[in-house]
């Protein structure tokens, strides 16, 4: 219950940050918007567009609660309400974030499998968000976290697919699905993605609690 | 004060646990029956379930006898200070003040609390009983000590102060106290509900007041309109009306921190932490704090301040100077 709450307002405060919001949701676009003529190519940058925006989203809000989180532990709120909560939210709106260009790509490309490109916006919505909170559980300050995940977008977007520095980076998976989706790749593609997907997920996800449970343990001090 | 038995029938449910409650905090039985029924019949007429439209037993009878303890405390008006008991860490005026200003016999006694207007005669909600002790509690920072041994004692029904100079780690023992910062050193006792108010930050700039009580009051496991509703009585008491729309980031620094004590108290703590609480207040909005702050002590919270504010120091009943432990 007291995730949901969290979960709620978190997506009311990102909701009023409006130039903030403008600002992500055209992001991806002007990345598809470049490469539009290369139908894959593009498809493939919105995408990656898409992950580094719903990041770096979610980097700033967890680290703009910093202050309040502390104060929540104490009142009652255990971590994974906290945490949880606003992951939740973020994720929330990173999958309707990745629905509408899903429909956008759909009207504008026709790609040959649908479904897939829809999955492979959805699937890096999905991890996008814990990678985000667990880059700001690790670098506190704003500026640094976000130049760490420009590296992580650039590394991914710049390293040639069959190395093993591509193979690390937290939306490989993407490019993967992005093979099956656009140059008719088989279904090991698609499953080696969802793999890459669920384990990229449990680290970020499970690293963000670790670090938060950590931080925002409270002793229990014996009553007088 | 040993509970009583109940007259009549036993209440069960809802009812039962917050007469329980009321009686475990020292009311006495016939009071604690008078407003449980008061409680329920309320609940009745507006159709709603009393845990859906107070939230849990236990934390509105703490509510309530806050609430009934609102009058500005005796002291403030016509202080009546007594000795303080005994030799300890408690300043003693000379060595701290010097020669600077006379503080005169306010600083450093424990006042006498009196009797509490609202509850009638035998209500005593804990007085005495320890809500805080730290023992040869100690933090460095690789090799800088901030302090060491500090052994300090806070009772249910007292203010302590906590004066030093800047840098000396106040703030540092205050979240200690809290349990945000571990101590090197040291063993703390604590009861468990406690609230604590930052100097600064503790609040969401893109959220409401309304929506911080209910941020909040979800935390301490408090329904919706019950979070609310307490909020804003909690304000009201700071001369604050919370405005509907209006943003943490666009409130003034005084009403932000109204709205940080609101957050510290809104669970019904035993113990509340205030770390210099009054930045940016007026004068007015000053005086209503320390009102508020005395109403918390006659309903049984401790409460501990720190300050660096001399003139403060007449509201306490206890003063630790952390400059001299330190």
């Amino acid at each position: 219950m007291t995730a949901l709450v969290v979960a709620a307002l978190s997506a009311r405060e990102v909701g009023r940050r409006r130039v903030a919001l403008a600002l992500m949701v055209t992001l991806p676009l002007w990345f598809y918007l470049l490469r539009r003529e290369a139908e894959g190519q593009s498809i493939r940058m919105l995408t990656l567009g898409m992950g580094w925006a719903v990041s770096a989203l979610t980097l700033f809000v967890v680290n703009g609660s910093r202050s309040v989180d502390p104060r929540l532990r104490l009142t009652g709120a255990s971590t994974l309400d906290v945490i949880g909560g606003r992951l939740l939210a973020l994720t929330g709106g990173g999958v309707v974030l990745a629905l509408g260009y899903w429909v956008l790509v759909l009207a504008d490309q026709r790609p040959d499998r649908p479904w897939a490109a829809g999955l492979m916006m959805v699937l890096t919505a999905v991890v996008a968000a814990p990678l985000g909170s667990l880059v700001a559980a690790l670098l506190p300050r704003e500026l640094e976290g976000a130049l760490a995940l420009l590296s992580i977008c650039a590394v991914q977007m710049l390293a040639d697919p069959p190395t093993l520095a591509a193979h690390l980076m937290p939306f490989w998976s993407f490019r993967e699905l992005g093979t099956y989706v656009v140059d008719g790749a088989d279904a090991g593609y698609l499953w080696r993605a969802l793999l890459h997907a669920a384990v990229t997920w449990l680290i970020c996800a499970g690293g963000t609690y670790a670090l938060f449970a950590w931080r925002l343990r409270l002793p229990r001090y014996p009553e007088p | 004060m040993t509970p009583a038995p109940h007259r009549g029938k036993p209440e069960s449910g809802w009812a039962g646990r917050f007469e329980d409650e009321l009686l475990r905090l020292g009311l006495q039985p016939g009071r604690a029956r008078e407003l449980t029924e008061e409680t329920t019949q309320q609940a009745a007429e507006s159709a709603t379930a009393p845990d859906a439209l107070f939230g849990p037993a236990h934390l509105y009878a703490r509510h309530l006898l806050t609430e009934l303890n609102t009058a500005p405390h005796p002291a403030i008006a016509n202080p009546n200070p007594r000795p303080a008991p005994g030799p300890g860490p408690y300043l003693d005026p000379g060595p701290y003040l010097g020669p600077g200003p006379d503080l005169g016999p306010d600083l450093g006694p424990a006042l006498d609390p009196g009797p509490s207007p609202g509850l009638g005669p035998g209500y005593g909600v804990g007085h005495g009983a320890v809500r805080l002790r730290l023992a040869g509690v100690s933090k460095r920072y690789r090799r800088r000590t901030v302090f060491s041994n500090v052994d300090l004692t806070v009772r249910a029904g007292e203010v302590t102060a906590i004066v030093g100079a800047n840098g000396c780690g106040k703030s540092t023992l205050l979240r200690i106290c809290a349990g945000l910062v571990r101590p090197s050193d040291g063993t703390v006792h604590r009861t468990r509900r406690v609230g604590f108010v930052p100097q600064d930050g503790g609040t969401a700039g893109w959220l409401t007041a309304s929506e911080h009580f209910t941020l909040f009051g979800a935390a301490a496991g408090l329904a919706y309109r019950r979070a609310r509703s307490t909020g804003e009585h909690l304000a009201g008491r700071l001369a604050w009306r919370p405005a509907p729309d209006q943003l943490a980031q666009h409130l003034s620094g005084g009403t932000r921190q109204k709205l940080n004590l609101v957050l510290g108290e809104l669970h019904a703590p035993d113990l509340l932490l205030l770390d210099e609480p009054y930045q940016g207040f007026d004068q007015g909005t000053y005086l209503d704090f320390w009102r508020q702050v005395h109403a918390w002590r006659d309903a049984g919270k401790a409460v501990v301040v720190v300050t660096h504010l001399l003139h403060d120091l007449q509201h306490a009943d206890h003063v630790y100077d952390l400059g001299a432990a330190a």
